[in-house]
């Protein structure tokens, strides 16, 4: 069944004096729930642009991206707040944490925006932070874990929330290959255990080893 | 949920120490010099007040309505010994004495000038002014000198006069008739105030009864208080006290209002001094706290990609100058009060600037005053300032597009 369903969607960033680049052209995709997709294209192709109109992080210049039947290109600010609080979860390349909250605080940190109960966060966070390997960290700051370790609570904190998809763009980017590998493995099974939708953006030839599926975009395009 | 903001507010003022000391620093000492500024000046003030009024005029007068526009004998306080009492039952009254004043012509046997003379009772007149300690040379009068004078030392020396010479008084009694007395100078007073030195003349209270007619009819009551500080307060209960619509009851800045003039004009300095130290703290606070907004675009921005509101983020950065001026305003008013304190006991010794200060009824050792309604307008501005001056990088905060913010690195 689709979750997202991105029907003719263009961006153009406009910068300097009406300088035009064209960052995606067209596109159409669907996406379906519990999916495990990856972008991948060259530096350039429009991975990044995409990600970010599909957790409406931006507008797109033209077209629609339904999440079932809403279209999240048409919300107003408030209700893009709620969209990003509640629907969607993002992990970024790097430094995704707040760095003046724990492992444990950073986790819990949706939740709290969420309404959740404190008892019940606490334990959702300790379970999740446990799934996650991270359980003898929970009240390290970021600036005293690894990369990876960040990365991993940065999944937790994205998973904990239960959001329909997780928007990750290159999470595996700064990590060595076996960390990185470890971390994909770890999502992976989070998508089948929580089934979470996840799209990604990468480069990396083992990540699209093992993605379900691959979509291919240059210059702004969906190539297959 | 706002623990949360509170939190991270915090921590980032953690996160940063040596800034947020830099910045606590400077609120603290800004507030803090305010704060001594405004004692120091208090309490200079209240030392000029004293010296000013114990001079001659006294904290509170009574007069006879129209006396102080129009200062003539038939002006006269009526039923005086009534009104005393009454005026004495005020417990913040430590003496009252009544004097009878007039002008007249002053003349040796060289000269005459004009002056103002003044009968008083020389034993109440010691509690109500300091009269008394400025005579220079001679003494003051004693009950019973009705045949002598106490004049300024620049009228003995245009006159041509010194202690035990006799000198002539004369004017127009009450009854019409007219006034003229023979004394013999017994003090001669140097006070350092022009008007003094030069245009005044004590005689007895008996003395100026007889001369000018005016027996039970004194011109004036001079009030002294516990604290001259309290002038406008007695002389409000004292009018409501004494309910008389044909007397008048002024604080001194009312009989004279050259100091109150003066400290006006000096207190408008504090007030720039005050706006001065305000921008200060302002571009302080908000230097702190929007280089920590700036150089957290990319946390700002991943608060709102996981769904943070506008309004929120604004919370988050408000806390964090209003902990920056809570603690900034503590340590402001440990220095300050501190400070006003520790001074206020031993005095400040300004004893390389006397000379020029005395003429200002100042004192050399200055002892700083807490007046506490200056210490919570001080403190209430910074705090507001430091919540106010949050308000443009709060919005900055707010409005970074998630996008861009997360991108900058
Ligand atoms: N904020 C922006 N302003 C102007 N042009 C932009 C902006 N962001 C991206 N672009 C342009 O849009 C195009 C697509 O960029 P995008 O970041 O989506 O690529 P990407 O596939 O994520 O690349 P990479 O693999 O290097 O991360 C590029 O030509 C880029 O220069
Ligand atoms: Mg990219």
């Amino acid at each position: 069944m689709a979750l997202i369903r991105v029907e003719n969607l263009s961006k153009t960033y406009i910068t300097g004096k009406n300088i035009e680049t064209p960052a995606l052209r067209d596109i159409n995709l669907t996406i379906d729930d519990r999916d495990f997709v990856a972008l991948a294209g060259t530096s350039g192709s429009g991975k990044t642009t995409l990600l970010n109109l599909l957790g409406s992080l931006d507008k797109p210049s033209s077209g629609s991206i339904f999440y079932e039947q809403q279209n999240i290109a048409q919300l107003n600010e408030q209700q893009v707040a709620d969209f990003r609080l509640n629907q969607v979860g993002f992990i970024f390349q790097a430094y995704n944490l707040i760095n003046t909250l724990t492992a444990l605080e950073n986790v819990e940190y949706i939740m709290l925006l969420q309404g959740v109960p404190a008892a019940e966060r606490l334990d959702r966070s300790r379970d999740i932070l446990k799934r996650v390997g991270i359980e003898k960290y929970i009240n390290n700051f970021p600036n005293q874990m690894s990369g990876g370790q960040q990365q991993r609570v940065a999944v937790a904190r994205a998973i904990v929330a239960r959001p329909k998809v997780i928007l990750a763009d290159e999470p595996t980017a700064n990590l060595d290959s076996r960390t990185a590998e470890n971390l994909l493995d770890l999502m992976l099974e989070l998508n089948q255990e929580r089934q979470t939708t996840f799209v990604f953006s990468t480069h990396d030839p083992m990540v699209m080893d093992k993605v379900k599926r691959i979509v291919k975009l240059k210059d702004g395009e969906i190539i297959s | 949920m706002n623990n949360t903001f509170v939190k991270i507010a915090w921590r980032n003022i953690l996160r940063n120490k040596k800034r947020s000391l830099i910045t606590i620093s400077a609120v603290g000492v800004g507030l803090g010099a305010l704060i001594f500024i405004w004692s120091f000046a208090e309490g200079a003030h209240n030392q000029m007040i004293n010296n000013y009024t114990s001079y001659v005029i006294g904290p509170v007068q009574v007069q006879a309505k129209g006396f102080q526009k129009n200062p003539k004998l038939e002006t006269f306080v009526k039923d005086s010994p009534a009104v005393l009492n009454i005026i004495r039952q005020n417990p913040d009254v430590a003496a009252v004495s009544p004097r009878i004043q007039a002008e007249g012509l002053m003349g040796s046997s060289d000269s005459s000038m004009g002056t103002l003379v003044i009968g008083v009772q020389p034993q109440l007149e010691r509690q109500v002014s300091k009269l008394d300690q400025r005579v220079a040379r001679g003494q003051f009068l004693d009950e019973g000198d009705d045949n002598s004078v106490i004049i300024g030392k620049d009228m003995a020396d245009n006159l041509g006069v010194d202690l035990q010479d006799k000198i002539v008084f004369m004017s127009q009694a009450l009854d019409g008739s007219i006034a003229s007395g023979a004394y013999y100078v017994k003090g001669i007073i140097q006070s350092g105030v022009t008007e003094i030195d030069k245009g005044l003349a004590i005689i007895t209270y008996s003395a100026a009864e007889e001369l000018f007619v005016m027996d039970g009819k004194p011109s004036q009551i001079v009030v002294q208080l516990h604290s001259a500080s309290k002038s406008d307060a007695v002389a409000e209960q004292l009018r409501q006290a004494l309910n008389n619509p044909d007397l008048e009851v002024l604080p001194w800045k009312d009989v004279s209002p050259v100091l109150q003039q003066w400290l006006d004009y000096d207190n408008t300095f504090i007030w720039i001094i005050l706006i001065i130290v305000m921008i200060v703290v302002a571009i302080g606070i908000m230097n702190t706290v929007l280089m920590g907004v700036l150089e957290r675009t990319r946390e700002f921005g991943i608060l709102i990609a996981l769904g943070t509101r506008g309004r929120q983020i604004i919370q988050m950065v408000t806390y964090e100058s209003v902990f920056l001026g809570l603690i900034g305003t503590a340590a402001g008013l440990i220095i300050g009060l501190g400070s006003s304190h520790f001074f206020s006991r031993t005095g400040i010794d300004l004893s390389v600037f006397t000379e020029a200060l005395n003429s200002m009824y100042m004192e050399s050792v200055i002892h700083p005053d807490i007046n506490f309604k200056y210490v919570w307008i001080s403190s209430g501005v910074v705090l507001l300032i430091s919540i106010f001056v949050s308000v443009y990088p709060a919005w900055t905060a707010s409005k970074l597009k998630p996008v861009d913010a997360i991108r900058s690195i």
